[in-house]
């Protein structure tokens, strides 16, 4: 099958689910549900794999409520009149082109981005969207970056040309469509850039955030609609970008620790709190999966190795140890939490001062890394294999973003006195049992076996290099 | 013929539709037990029955049900499911021979239990059960004796009862292995698991007493004892492709071989206490009190020969059951009756246990039916519909399935049966 022809059926049978399959039964309670909109970041877009496009974003949290809430999404052939939840639509590979498994035999394993780019498909519709959800907004950029920034300095800029398609906010394109219900996650970007590139600094101060958030809060509340809003998630290890490289070193072939001379794990080095600032790891340090392509070059293997794991000088950088960018150090982890928490304080005061509930974002994490059961199936924060993120290790896969919706209609239900029912994860089965896809016609969502062209596996991840199998592996698996 | 099936219909998997007659009297039949049918419902009532007889027929079994997913689960809302239509017809056939002016023997054919729930494709519960089978059917001796009034009578039998176990489902990725194909981010089945064993057998007995304390009263009892049948069986494991050869190739070496298995099935003890009366002119009314021993149904548990770890145990912590049950035979004429009974029927399933291995319900049921009679000929006919209350498990489905839900469910019943007195 060409990789046209698949995308063509999975739009179809997505379209076709989105038209078809709308919970008749989604009680209203106190709150209207006529009109809803979203505010919020990447994920709120339904960002995914580094992508955003149009596989994902049908499963952008908002879109999930949504659909639980009976609306069905605008698609392509929709009009301005149309009774639907209108999102952006960008063509597939996406918007930085979606991040592909290729291969799970090797390790790491091969994740490459997909093939082309893709463009925004829907920019003429004739009213604003629904969602406009940036990836990359904070919450002051919800109120103050319009769709006609100039000069374009940042990301969440050129995202807003084609998602506000004006000069206007994410708070004015909603407060315009005279909202009855307004779903509300942000708060992401005022932390995560940071902790991303291994730092605290740039994290939002707190008085900016708290302020920041009440101005949002008020102006949305003006509007009369019903708001919902989430707290952070506040755990790194809840996250695969920052739980999945050890600090130890690890042997590809048996993906178990390498043993040092001592029989002792060998911990690698980097940026330690401490004076000096360098040195073996301490323990509750992350390392983000920026480091992988970094390891492969030696980085952060202690020099006294060298003659044992790379005698014959492969690592370029065996010895150096990793930079400060990839390593959040306890006491950053630390900082980094304690501001979290006080962001989610201010939330807390904020949606209570305008009577607002609150979703349990923190706590979902929190059950992230714990691991957790949805029916048959169980769930966890790890990379590739947990099912909960993406493949970029930040942002969630389908059946995350399923739960984070659920945990949005928990709290309207509970603050709204309304019975949406949850969105069930389901919907993500492959159904590859032969007698079920038998029975189905077709699976509801057939599993996406990617069809590779040579350009694209030739293509490798900017963000994390994983295709370069790391040398150490020749020399460990001695 | 003997391979019946029957769903559930005596709460639990009990089968207590083994007679049309007993049957439209709403199973209130201790104290009456005046057809051969009395071999299953008071053995006793053998002895006033003084006619060589042969009596043979069955139940069509037929019922409606629907699934209907808990909205507040993240697994099961908006899904629904039903059973794949079936018909069951649990047979009965009896034969029985008085012996001198007291006795009276005779030997008996039915289907003390029974159950089918085989979900319709496509079914999101096929990890907890997509299909599940229980068939019995017994073969029972039995003699009964009464003082030469009629007053009194009591009787035994010796039950040999076979039985055989079908368990089919799918299987999910274990913990700890990868939760998701990580292709497709998709959720996968990725083998299936057909248990099946083979007809094994145990014996019980039961034995009954029936009073007549006055001319236009009967005071029936009835104890039928619990049994326990080990079955010895095979589970084929088949893998089922994921369209990812180097994902089926990860999952390959993890999946248990198919091998022989065993499981036990602890069958409940059923006593039933009748009271019945003619004090009415032309009607015959009887109320019972039907108990089963259904505490003993503790767990479901499949130990894999080969590789026991890969066994396992399905908590069922059922309780014991009552049902009450009303029944009326009005004879018109010398050759016509009419019949109605009415029966409501405790569950013995615990709220968490209820899954779609079995989900069980308190039922209200309402039969009507007639008797023909003709010299040597008679044929009873019953139409009986039972109603499953609404049962859900109230978001508490225990962690082994994990799946909640509601059930509604229907039946409806035709017994016939047709006898000839010697």
């Amino acid at each position: 099958m060409t990789r046209i022809g698949s995308f063509a059926r999975i739009t179809a049978v997505v379209l076709a689910i989105v038209v078809i399959a709308v919970p008749s039964f989604a009680a209203t309670g106190s709150a209207n549900f006529k009109t809803v909109v979203a505010i919020g970041d990447s994920y709120g877009a339904g960002f995914e794999s580094n992508s955003l496009n149009e596989h994902h974003s049908v499963f952008s949290w908002p879109a999930i409520v949504a659909h639980q809430l009976g609306i069905p999404l605008c698609t392509l052939g929709s009009s301005a009149t149309d009774n639907c939840f209108a999102q952006p639509i960008v063509s597939f590979p996406g918007i930085g082109p979606e991040l592909q498994l290729m291969d799970i035999s090797t390790y790491p394993p091969v994740i490459v981005n997909a093939a082309g780019q893709g463009v925004p498909l829907n920019t003429t519709f004739g009213r604003p969207f629904n969602n406009v959800s940036i990836p990359g907004a904070n919450v002051a950029d919800t109120f103050t970056v319009t769709g006609t920034d100039k000069p374009v300095t940042r990301g969440v800029q050129q995202l807003a040309q084609f998602i506000l398609r004006g000069p206007v906010t994410e708070v004015d394109a909603v407060v315009a469509q005279k909202p009855t219900f307004i779903l509300v996650w942000i708060g992401g970007n005022d932390f995560l850039g940071s902790a991303t590139n291994g730092t605290t600094a740039g994290l939002t101060p707190l008085a900016t955030f708290t302020t920041a958030y009440n101005t949002l809060l008020d102006k949305l509340v003006a509007t009369g609609a019903g708001v919902v809003v989430g707290t952070l998630p506040t755990n790194p290890g809840a996250v695969p970008f920052f739980n999945t490289v050890p600090t130890v070193l690890i042997n590809p072939a048996t993906r178990t620790p390498v043993l040092g001379p001592t029989g002792q794990p060998i911990t690698l080095i980097g940026q330690v709190d401490g004076t000096p600032p360098v040195g073996q790891l301490l323990p509750g340090s992350f390392i983000t999966l920026g480091a992988s392509s970094l390891l492969a070059q030696g980085f952060g293997i202690p020099s006294a190795l060298k003659p044992i794991l790379d005698p014959t000088n492969k690592l370029p950088a065996f010895g150096t140890p990793l930079p400060d960018a990839v390593i959040l150090t306890p006491a950053e982890t630390a900082t980094l939490k304690a501001r979290i928490a006080d962001y989610n304080t201010a939330i807390v005061a904020s949606a209570s001062a305008h009577n607002v509930p609150v979703a349990d974002i923190k706590g979902l994490f929190d059950r992230f890394a714990t691991g957790l059961n949805v029916g048959p199936f169980h769930l966890t924060s790890d990379f590739i294999t947990g099912g909960i993120f993406s493949l970029d290790g930040v942002h969630l896969s389908d059946i995350g973003y399923t739960l984070f919706a659920n945990e949005y209609i928990k709290a309207i239900n509970t603050g709204y006195g309304t019975h949406v029912p949850l969105a069930s994860v389901a919907t993500f089965m492959q159904n590859n049992d032969p007698s079920t896809k038998m029975a189905s016609g077709a699976a509801a969502f057939p599993g996406m076996m990617w069809v590779l062209s040579d350009e694209a596996s030739k293509s490798l991840m900017q963000m994390f290099s994983l295709t370069t199998p790391p040398p150490a592996r020749r020399r460990a698996s001695h | 013929m003997l391979a019946v099936s029957g769903a559930a219909f005596g709460a639990g998997f009990g089968l207590f539709e083994q007679g049309a007659k007993a049957t439209a009297m709403g199973g209130a039949f201790a104290a009456t037990a005046d057809d051969p049918s009395a071999i299953f419902y008071n053995v006793a009532g053998l002895a006033q029955q003084r006619h060589t007889t042969f009596m043979a027929g069955g139940t069509g079994i037929n019922f409606s049900n629907e699934f209907s997913g808990d909205p507040n689960d993240a697994f099961t809302s908006g899904a629904t499911g039903r059973y794949r239509a079936h018909t069951f017809i649990p047979p009965n056939t009896y034969f029985i021979m008085p012996i001198g002016s007291n006795i009276t023997v005779g030997v008996g054919v039915f289907t003390p239990f029974g159950l089918r729930t085989n979900w319709e494709d496509p079914w999101i519960g096929r990890f907890v059960s997509r299909d599940a089978n229980i068939k019995t059917i017994s073969v029972e001796p039995a003699l009964a004796w009464q003082t030469s009034d009629g007053r009194f009578a009591f009787g035994v039998g010796a039950e040999y009862r076979r039985a055989r176990v079908v368990l089919s489902r799918n299987s999910t990725l274990p913990p700890g292995t990868v939760n998701v194909n990580p292709f497709s981010a998709r959720f996968i089945d990725v083998a299936s698991a057909y248990l099946s064993s083979d007809w094994d057998h145990a014996w019980g007995w039961n034995a009954g007493v029936l009073f007549k304390p006055a001319s236009d009263w009967r005071i029936g009892a009835s104890y039928r004892a619990p049994m326990d049948i080990d079955f010895t069986g095979n589970v084929t494991i088949t893998q089922i492709s994921t369209g990812n050869a180097q994902l089926d190739a990860l999952i390959k070496p993890g999946l248990p071989p198919s091998q022989p298995v065993t499981t036990t099935i602890n069958f409940p003890s059923i006593a039933n206490i009748g009271i019945a009366t003619t004090a009415i002119p032309k009607w015959d009314l009887e109320f019972d009190v039907v108990h089963t021993g259904w505490s003993r149904f503790k767990s479901l548990t499949v130990n894999f020969l080969t590789t026991p770890a890969a066994g396992f145990t399905r908590p069922q912590n059922w309780d014991d059951s009552n049902s009450y049950r009303f029944g009326a035979n009005r004879t018109v004429n010398a050759n016509w009756d009419v019949r109605f009974g009415l029966l409501y029927d405790r569950t013995p399933q615990p709220t968490e246990n209820v899954s779609p291995l079995l989900p069980d319900s308190d039922r209200e049921g309402a039969s009507f039916g007639f008797g023909w009679h003709n010299g040597p000929w008679m044929i009873d006919a019953t139409e009986f519909a039972l109603h499953f209350k609404k049962r859900g498990t109230q978001g508490i489905s225990s962690p082994d399935t994990n799946f909640n839900g509601t059930y509604r469910t229907d039946a409806n019943l035709v017994s016939l049966n047709l006898g000839y007195r010697f």
